[in-house]
């Protein structure tokens, strides 16, 4: 009877093992809520709704980069955010995420720089 | 009754060993012996490209892009904002994949800094018709160049394939038009982008990871089915 009750639960944990072998996983590495449905979403019906739906996706992954494995926010999201504020004239802020993006990740410097002189290009052209 | 047990335990590890996640039927080669080039030139990050469609299906270069920066982030690159990245690229002039496929890379260097370039082709994104069944098969195939020496440092190649005529469980004739009204209605929608998302699974786990990623440099050792023909 203690042999079969051993036998029972040593099958359990193996399938359980088995079961969580493929899809468990640690926590991701970075936070990204429904940026990819949203983003799918965004070419699917291309309205006002879905690119303000876009936004607020990349909004909640920022907010939420600390729910993360690596605490960072993801590479491009405040790059992607940039270019939102960007479209809509905010030109401070649009300055302000491209900065942020640079600062997480020096990789995207040269791009970002070549961006935030196309901001600063545009103001000097509007100013005058 | 102990070797009993013993039996039955190894039976079971065997089990759960030969059922993997993977194919059943595969040669296996390692990521450092495959892509010994990320290795050495430790690429920091990733310039993804708008897709090159050669799939009969006209929607899925526009869906299938929304889906490769995750992946590739999350294996620890810095990725590009893709679709910012082709929006200034049309800026520029350049709207045609074809004609950025065929770019220089330096210029890729020069105007984002980037070190690598990924070229996604969308190799299948179709739909089969038969009398009963239909069948949709995807295949993607991706691949790393670099901006700095031109080697390819990465090549991958992930399928799909999903019989759609599963989904009518329901028999008779009644089941069968059923069936055929929910293919037509999917394939309208041409909504596969799960399976998209399930082939670059099947390409991503081949990449060596990058340094954002715990295992940077760690990987070597990785197994993963080789996909080089043999000779």
């Amino acid at each position: 009877m203690n042999k079969k009750t051993t036998l029972v639960s040593l099958s359990i944990g193996l399938i359980v093992f088995t079961l969580s072998g493929c899809n468990g996983q640690p926590k991701p590495l970075y936070t990204y809520g429904d940026y990819s449905e949203s983003y799918y979403n965004s070419k699917k019906n291309v309205s006002k709704e879905s690119a303000l739906k876009l936004q607020k996706s990349i909004e909640y992954a920022i907010e939420n980069a600390d729910k993360s494995r690596s605490k960072r926010v993801a590479p491009g999201m405040y790059a992607n955010l940039g270019y939102m504020y960007l479209l809509d004239g905010e030109s401070a802020k649009a300055i302000e995420s491209f900065n942020k993006e640079k600062i997480i990740y020096p990789e995207s410097t040269r791009f970002m720089d070549r961006m935030i002189h196309k901001v600063e290009v545009a103001q000097g052209n509007n100013n005058e | 009754m102990n070797k009993k047990l013993l039996i039955y335990v190894v039976f079971i590890i065997s089990a759960v060993l030969f059922s993997g996640c993977e194919a059943t039927y595969a040669r296996y080669a390692t990521k450092g012996s495959e892509f010994p080039k990320m290795y050495e030139q430790q690429p920091r990050s990733i310039l993804i490209l708008p897709p090159m469609n050669e799939s009969t299906d006209a929607e899925a270069k526009d869906y299938y892009m929304t889906t490769i920066e995750m992946p590739f982030a999350l294996m620890g690159y810095y990725t590009f904002p893709s679709e910012m990245v082709s929006e200034i690229m049309k800026q520029e002039g350049v709207y045609d994949t074809e004609i950025l496929y065929n770019m220089p890379l330096d210029k890729f260097y020069d105007y984002f800094g980037a070190d690598t370039v990924l070229f996604t082709h969308i190799k299948k994104w179709d739909l089969s018709y038969a009398v009963l069944a239909s069948k949709l098969t995807i295949q993607i195939e991706a691949k790393i160049v670099s901006t700095k020496t031109s080697e390819e440092l990465w090549k991958y190649t992930g399928t799909v394939v999903v019989d759609l005529s599963g989904q009518n469980s329901g028999g008779g004739i009644a089941g069968l038009i059923a069936g055929a009204i929910v293919t037509a209605v999917n394939s309208a929608a041409a909504d596969y982008v799960e399976y998209a998302h399930m082939a670059n699974r099947r390409i991503i786990y081949s990449l060596p990871t990058g340094p954002y990623h715990e295992m940077y440099m760690k990987d070597q050792n990785v197994r993963i089915v080789d996909q080089t023909p043999r000779k």
